[in-house]
Parts: C-alpha cells; structure tokens; sequence
C-alpha cells in the first residue's frame, strides 16, 4: 500500500498567499482604527471646543485668576 | 505650555498650529499602516524554514511595490504642501513686532505707531511667585491683541537662536545680518511660552519666549502704560 505523495512544492507561495491578504488587511484596520479613534475625535475636538468658545468670558476668568501681566484682575 | 509625560503637540493656539496637529495624525496614520504591514511580514518571514530559491523576478511583484509606496507619497505630499504654501501666506498684518535675539535674553519692539522696546529676561528659579513655570517665565512679556494677525520680524544682534512658540504653531531662525518674517493669530486669549531652539551658547536654555494674547483694548491700555514708563 503506497501513501499519495505529500505536496512538496509551493510551499512558500501557499503561506505567503495566506498571510498576505491578511498583512495587509490589518494594516488597513490600523490606519482606519486610528482615523476614526484619534484623527477625527481630535477635529471634532477642536471644532466644538470653538463652536461654544466664548473669549471674553474666558478672558475675564483668567484675568481674575491672575494669569495675564498685562491685565490686572478688576479691583486691583 | 507643554505638561508632564506629555507625548504629543501642546494644544493650538493658532489656526496654523491645528492644521498642522491634523496633519501630523494624517502622517501618522500612514506611518501605523506601513509599520503593521512591515512587522506582520517580519514575523510571517521569521516564523517559517520554507525559502524559495529559484525567484529570478517578478514584473507584477515590481509593479505593485513601486506603485504603493508612490501613491502613499502623493498622498502625504499633497496636504503637506497646501499647509507649506498656508503658512507663507502673510495677509494684512494689524501689527508688526520686531523680535531680536541676544545671548541671552530676547528683545521686542514695537514700531508701527510709537518706538516703544523692552527687554525680556527669563525669571530666575529662586525669583519664581507660587504658581510660575520653572525656566519659561520672563520679566516682560510680548503681548499682542488676540485674533488679530500679527506679523514678527526676528533677526539676531550676536549669534544665532531661534524664536519659536510651539503652541502657536511659530519657529523661526534669528539670525545675525538677516530679517526673517513670519505671522501668526492667536485664535483665543491666554499666555503661551516657548524657548530658544538654536544653541547659542552657555545660557541658550534659558531665554524663554512668552506671549500674552488680551483683547484689543487691553493690548493698546498696557501699549500706553509702557510707553509712559520708557
């Protein structure tokens, strides 16, 4: 009784044909997760940080704190 | 100002300084993709005793890896050059100051309308007030009205040393002979420090840069108030 004979080519090309789609696929997820995780949260950030920004009143709440020089707080 | 363990930029102050936060994330991001596809390779490649001796060549192979990598390059190009090109733009200044380097202090004047100068000193460890940042504080302060585009010419009466405020997107070399220009808004009000980034000698670490944004009123109040003491 004779075994059938084992694949003994291609080795090589069959893991690379199963890993590489697999590279890059994740490589893919990585930039689209830290797109939607950090690259847009951070603009929206920024963009509702200044849609309800209201300078005066954060001028006068660090004017009364004392950051500026320039400025003394009111009543000194 | 930057804070303990930080890793990243200090939070924009300028329109400038977002635009280049967003695109350091753009970059980034490609950095993430090509590093995951690099180590994934390396560790399949690592991971395995079967080899392939005969390759001689591969048309398609050569094809795709010249081709992604000069789209990947096209891709961080294009938004790097709109923000090169964004940030040469200098449109109608309200205010020109001029910023002298000197070992080791910095100077400003401010010439439009008056001849009003001072120096600005870093405030020594053992002179800090309760609150004050060790090494950033200075004497004086530049102080420039806020939302309002402020033009800087920054030059050097010694050697070379280099304004820059990292928050508000600005690094500009001061150097001897030469007058270099460039702009910034500061989007809100606040103070925002920086350092000298270019050795200059033995106190090069201590000749900090600090800019106060106030409104425009407050801004021509202290304008007055030091010309009256000049």
């Amino acid at each position: 009784m004779s075994l059938p004979k084992p694949m003994m080519r291609g080795l090589l090309a069959k893991r690379l044909r199963f890993h590489l789609p697999i590279a890059f696929t994740l490589a893919l997820t990585a930039a689209i997760a830290f797109k939607y995780t950090v690259t847009e949260p951070k603009k929206q950030a920024y963009a509702d940080f200044y849609k309800q920004y209201d300078a005066v009143k954060e001028f006068n709440a660090m004017r009364e704190a004392g950051i500026f020089e320039s400025v003394q707080p009111t009543g000194k | 100002m930057a804070h303990p363990s930080q890793l990243g930029f200090q939070d924009a102050a300028s329109p400038v300084m977002e635009e280049l936060l967003h695109f350091h994330d753009h970059a980034l991001m490609i950095v993430f993709l090509i590093s995951t596809l690099v180590l994934y390779i390396i560790v399949a490649m690592v991971t395995t005793k079967l080899t392939n001796k005969f390759i001689l060549d591969s048309q398609e192979i050569e094809i795709i890896w010249t081709l992604l990598p000069a789209i990947i390059l096209i891709l961080i190009a294009l938004p790097s050059l709109r923000i090169l090109y964004l940030m040469d733009e200098i449109n109608d200044p309200h205010l020109t100051i001029k910023a002298m380097g000197h070992q080791w202090y910095w100077s400003y004047e401010y010439t439009d309308y008056e001849d009003l100068g001072f120096d600005s000193y870093m405030i020594p460890t053992q002179d800090l007030a309760p609150g004050q940042f060790r090494l950033l504080e200075a004497d004086h302060r530049m102080v420039v009205p806020v939302e309002s585009p402020i033009r800087i010419l920054i030059s050097a009466e010694d050697v070379l040393h280099s304004w820059a405020v990292p928050s508000l997107g600005v690094k500009m070399d001061a150097v001897p002979g030469r007058l270099n220009q460039t702009a910034f808004i500061a989007s809100r009000p606040g103070v925002f420090y920086g350092q000298c980034s270019e050795i200059c000698g033995a106190n090069h670490s201590f000749m900090p840069i600090v800019v106060e944004a106030v409104p425009l009123e407050h801004f021509e109040n202290w304008s007055s108030l030091m010309l009256e003491d000049a």
